[in-house]
């Protein structure tokens, strides 16, 4: 492929008071200034929930407005909590088909100023119909397909525990992460209960934030190897197996098969671990570890030569913006691949990545598979 | 709680037992469903009580997902006591929702 990423930008992520459009466009100046502000042709914006919770569309036009790129086209992109990694995908399109040159995408999401009620039943839209009408959440959800992994593979709550513990030290490391102190297993297992057995620091935080890339013609470090995106059924009661994401291992095989490379030259993951168990699902689903076996990599150690998973602290320690986590997924990826990660860089500097998104309950996944020229 | 059959689509094409809805068999896309009438008591394979319920939803609100017979499964809203993994329920349709409750009557 002849695309890849040369600047990211962040709108730190947690409880901020600008509105959505000023947080899209503090991520997009980082980004551009840190390109050397060279002209865009395309600006593309992820978001999710701006017309149901902040009473604002047509984002297209204000963030480009707010930015001065009025001369670019523009086009905005949904798919729940992969938006983001959705716009970087249709960037990625609009840059192979030899049409545009060079693309922004910013995405970015504002949830903290509505109450969480509130929030839960926006986000409850990206469910299938049915669950929305028995009053299912997102958490819920979530549970149930915790509770099935946990007793299919004997992997107690303990795992969980760790999978959050790590995810919070990681996050040290990410001046751009939400939440910037560590938690002990202690803290973990008396947090209240949000939809047994998850518990509340098992689960994503409503977060405020942005984040934008620039995408160019040409080849470099962060260079775009693959992408592959998967749909399975949006309701639970239609899907084989419920330990499993089908549509995450259907984009991590076609993302793999377009880049022609395999597991086992990815040096660095950033998986979308919206609630912990959902990260042991992940590993498994993206061919790194048979299933039912990833509680090992947290109760044990990896095994040798595995990739280092979540170095930015994932969606646990990171926050979760929605709209804007499945392009922090990616971003976070290229940063360690262009050695500008600060306190979070890998060493030795990896030369592959794997960014992974999930979007809605995971009926539309995206994997994204980063990489430079061999040195 | 009275327990009625409850009312299923079996897809004349796959033979899938599903609950009815709009738009095609989510296995093979077929549209000509057939009615099939199963008894209302299933068997409970998670549940989950939620504390942090969505905008207009009471708390705790609780959820569970229940096979039937015919291998159909169904998302219900629990009413009553939560069952456990495993528990027998008997399951009603209400308007467009389910609703389960622990079930002690013999099928």
């Amino acid at each position: 492929m002849n695309s890849h990423i040369t600047a990211t930008g962040y709108a730190r992520f947690g409880r901020r008071s600008e509105p959505l459009i000023e947080l899209a466009s503090e991520a997009a100046g980082a980004a551009l200034s840190a390109h050397g502000r060279k002209p865009i042709d395309l600006l593309v914006v992820a978001n999710m929930l701006s017309g149901s919770i902040n009473g604002a569309e047509n984002l297209v036009s204000r963030v480009a407005n707010q930015i001065g790129l009025e001369t670019a086209a523009g086009v905005r992109v949904e798919a729940a909590s992969a938006s983001g990694a959705a716009a970087f995908h249709t960037a990625v399109l609009a840059v192979e088909s030899g049409v545009y040159e060079r693309v922004l995408v910013v995405a970015a999401e504002k949830m903290t100023d509505r109450p969480t009620a509130e929030v839960a039943a926006a986000l409850a839209h990206s469910l299938h119909p049915t669950e929305q009408a028995v009053g299912a959440t997102m958490p819920a959800l979530s549970a149930l397909v915790s509770q099935l992994y946990a007793e299919r593979y004997g992997t107690g709550t303990e795992v969980f525990d760790q999978v959050s513990r790590a995810a919070r030290a990681a996050a040290q490391k990410n001046p751009y992460a939400q939440f910037q102190k560590p938690v002990t297993l202690e803290e973990i297992r008396s947090s209240r209960m949000v939809a047994s057995p998850l518990r509340l620091l098992h689960c994503a935080a409503i977060s405020d934030g942005a984040v934008a890339v620039v995408l160019e013609r040409g080849h470099g470090p962060a260079g775009v190897l693959g992408i592959g995106q998967a749909f399975e059924a949006m309701a639970l009661v239609d899907r084989a197996d419920l330990t499993t994401f089908a549509a995450s291992r259907g984009a991590a095989e076609r993302a793999f098969a377009l880049a022609g490379c395999s597991r086992r030259d990815v040096q660095v993951v950033e998986a979308h671990d919206a609630f912990a168990p959902f990260l042991l699902i992940d590993l498994e689903d993206l061919g790194f570890t048979p299933a039912g076996t990833a509680g090992r990599w947290y109760a044990e150690s990896p095994p040798p030569g595995a990739p280092s998973v979540n170095p930015s602290g994932g969606i646990l320690g990171r926050g979760h913006p929605v709209g804007a986590s499945g392009l922090a997924e990616i971003a976070d990826v290229a940063r360690q691949l262009l050695g500008e990660s600060g306190a979070a860089q890998l060493d030795p500097r990896p030369r592959i990545g794997l960014a992974h998104s999930i979007g809605g309950l995971a009926s539309h996944n995206f994997v994204t598979l980063l990489g430079g020229p061999a040195v | 709680m009275t327990s009625l059959p409850i009312l299923v689509s079996r897809c004349d094409s796959c033979t899938l037992r599903y609950l009815p809805r709009a738009g095609p068999c989510p296995r093979c896309g077929a549209t000509t469903p057939l009615p099939l009438a199963i008894p209302p008591w299933g068997v409970v394979i998670a549940a989950t009580e939620l504390t942090s319920p969505a905008e207009g939803w009471p708390s705790p609100h609780r959820i569970a997902l229940i096979e039937l017979a015919e291998s159909v499964r169904v998302l219900a809203i629990v009413d009553g006591e939560m069952p456990p993994n495993g528990a027998r329920v008997v399951v009603v349709q209400k308007d467009d929702t389910y609703h389960a409750r622990l079930s002690t009557a013999t099928p």
